[in-house]
């Protein structure tokens, strides 16, 4: 219960000028989630003499995600099964239904994956599985379980979503917890052992999370961000 | 010496694997079960998918073998996710409930 953080909102509006950078920028980024209404901004209609209505756009989003997904599983099962007639009895129905799943399942916001950012978390990622791996396999070959396992409650500023469903997933990899449900803004962490800080391991997870969807803005860009704000 | 790095990694492999069970079988609650079951397989399945890839004879085959890597994380984590959300929680609702109730019975009797 040590890792619930009650006050997490309130830091938003102190003066901010008194945290440091990287407090900065964790405080910017909850307000920096991308705006489905920019969607023009981001993306330029071909035809800019059209305007589009919000529910064009979004059948033109589902219908992206479409052409995308279908090669994308087509190829995950050739290279799976070598593509023999046999299996694309089954595989074709498959890549079919996998389509329709990524039709129906189109999220209302599309998402920025910055890469820099991607390749440092993949390996921080990697270095936290190995450990987590390591940590939980000591403990099970020990003679006397050293566990004191429980729950915590850790608010997240990662908006709804894939941010935040990368979020919970990410965190049942790293050493000794594990995502148990996601409330609302709030995941739900079983943690190995309550007496290690989990808290200020997930706050260094949720901040990579943060960086790697391009949500938290860079430190020049805080800085000034600060500056002007009230 | 390829053939040696195959026989260290799948072994250390196996190692995670056999940790991964022996946690199924000794930890005392579902969510600590999970605990050793995705993390340890999945770095098992890692270094056994590391220790074939130097076998394998062309690069069609090593793509397989990360792509299987990939997608049994993928699973593992899913599937952890959804029995970890099934196997509720402990009451950690109610204690929740609990505390704040104390705490708000507290305030009042304050004034």
């Amino acid at each position: 219960m040590n890792a619930i953080n009650r006050n997490g909102h309130d830091h938003a509006r102190d003066d901010t000028a008194q945290l440091p950078v990287r407090a900065r920028a964790r405080n910017l980024y909850a307000y920096a989630s991308p705006n489905p209404g920019n969607g023009p901004a981001q993306t330029p209609p071909i035809l800019p003499v059209l305007a589009r209505s919000p529910r064009e756009r979004a059948l033109r989003r589902c219908l992206r995600r479409l052409l995308w997904a279908v090669p994308v599983t087509a190829g995950l099962w050739l290279v799976l099964t070598g593509g023999g007639p046999d299996s694309l009895a089954f595989g074709i129905p498959a890549i079919a239904l996998a389509g329709a799943l990524a039709f129906a399942t189109t999220p209302a916001t599309r998402w920025r994956i910055a890469p820099v950012a991607a390749f440092r978390f993949a390996g921080w990622f990697a270095l936290q599985s190995v450990l987590g791996a390591t940590d939980v396999a000591r403990r099970a070959f020990r003679l006397h379980l050293a566990l004191a396992p429980g729950f915590c409650r850790f608010p997240t500023r990662l908006p709804q979503g894939a941010p935040r469903i990368f979020f919970a997933n990410a965190i049942s990899l790293l050493p000794g917890t594990l995502s148990a449900e996601i409330e609302g803004a709030s995941v739900i962490v079983h943690s190995l052992d309550l007496r290690r800080n989990t808290h200020a391991e997930l706050a260094a997870l949720e901040w990579r999370v943060a960086a790697l969807f391009a949500l938290a803005p860079g430190t020049q860009d805080s800085v000034s961000h600060t500056g002007g704000a009230p | 010496m390829i053939d040696l790095f195959t026989i260290v990694m799948t072994a250390a492999g196996l190692i995670f694997f056999a940790a991964g069970t022996l946690g199924l079988i000794r930890f005392p609650d579902t969510h600590s079960r999970l605990h050793a079951l995705t993390k340890a397989d999945n770095l098992g399945l890692g270094l056994i998918a590391l220790g074939l890839a130097v076998q394998v004879p062309g690069p069609a085959d090593l793509f397989k073998l990360i792509l299987i890597w990939a997608l049994a994380i993928l699973a593992a984590g899913a599937t952890a996710q959804l029995v970890a959300r099934i196997a509720a929680p402990a009451g950690l609702g109610d204690d929740e409930k609990a505390q704040d109730g104390g705490s708000d019975g507290q305030e009042r009797r304050r004034p």
